[in-house]
């Protein structure tokens, strides 16, 4: 699994703990790298994702229909799932301010094996780390 | 003329600037079935 995911793109260093069941993923520099093409990978070498965790830094923007999302590149946004820190981030939605935050973007739904492969990444943010 | 390139181009940088220090930091799973 390790170095199946070390051959995905934007991956610099695999980092597994076989005692905590730990995988830690560091991007590369440019810090492009797809979070759903990982989990995928995962899957893909026989192993079940109990939870993704993601730490990244990002605009506070609202899409098309009003819901605010984390953009972390040009053409990369995550939704945010709505919960009490998403209104710490709310008013700084569309400015320039970069914030950089910890969240939950998986979790291993009850009693299903697989994720649905078409349901989009939602980011519930745990912690606000920065704001700049 | 030169001027109006050079606003526009600080225009430009100004708007992408921010976005491209935005990046995934970090990445971390927990996973079942490991061996």
């Amino acid at each position: 699994m390790k170095q199946h995911l070390g051959r995905q793109s934007g991956v610099q260093s695999v980092d597994v703990s076989l005692i905590d069941g730990k995988v830690d993923v560091t991007p590369k520099e440019d810090g492009q790298i797809d979070p759903a093409q990982l989990l995928k990978a995962v899957y893909d070498s026989g192993v079940t994702v109990a939870e993704m965790d993601v730490t990244a830094r990002g605009k506070i923007v609202k899409d098309a229909s009003g819901n605010l999302a984390l953009q972390v590149s040009p053409n990369q946004s995550f939704a945010i799932a709505p919960n009490d820190l998403l209104k710490s981030v709310e008013p700084l939605a569309d400015s320039p301010v970069l914030v950089t935050v910890r969240g939950e973007l998986y979790r291993k739904p009850a009693g299903k094996k697989k994720p649905a492969a078409s349901a989009p990444l939602k980011l519930l943010i745990l912690e606000v780390q920065k704001k700049e | 003329m030169n001027t109006r390139k050079l606003a526009l181009l600080f225009l430009l940088g100004s708007a992408f600037a921010p976005v491209s220090q935005a990046q995934i930091k970090q990445i971390e799973m927990r996973v079942e079935g490991m061996t």
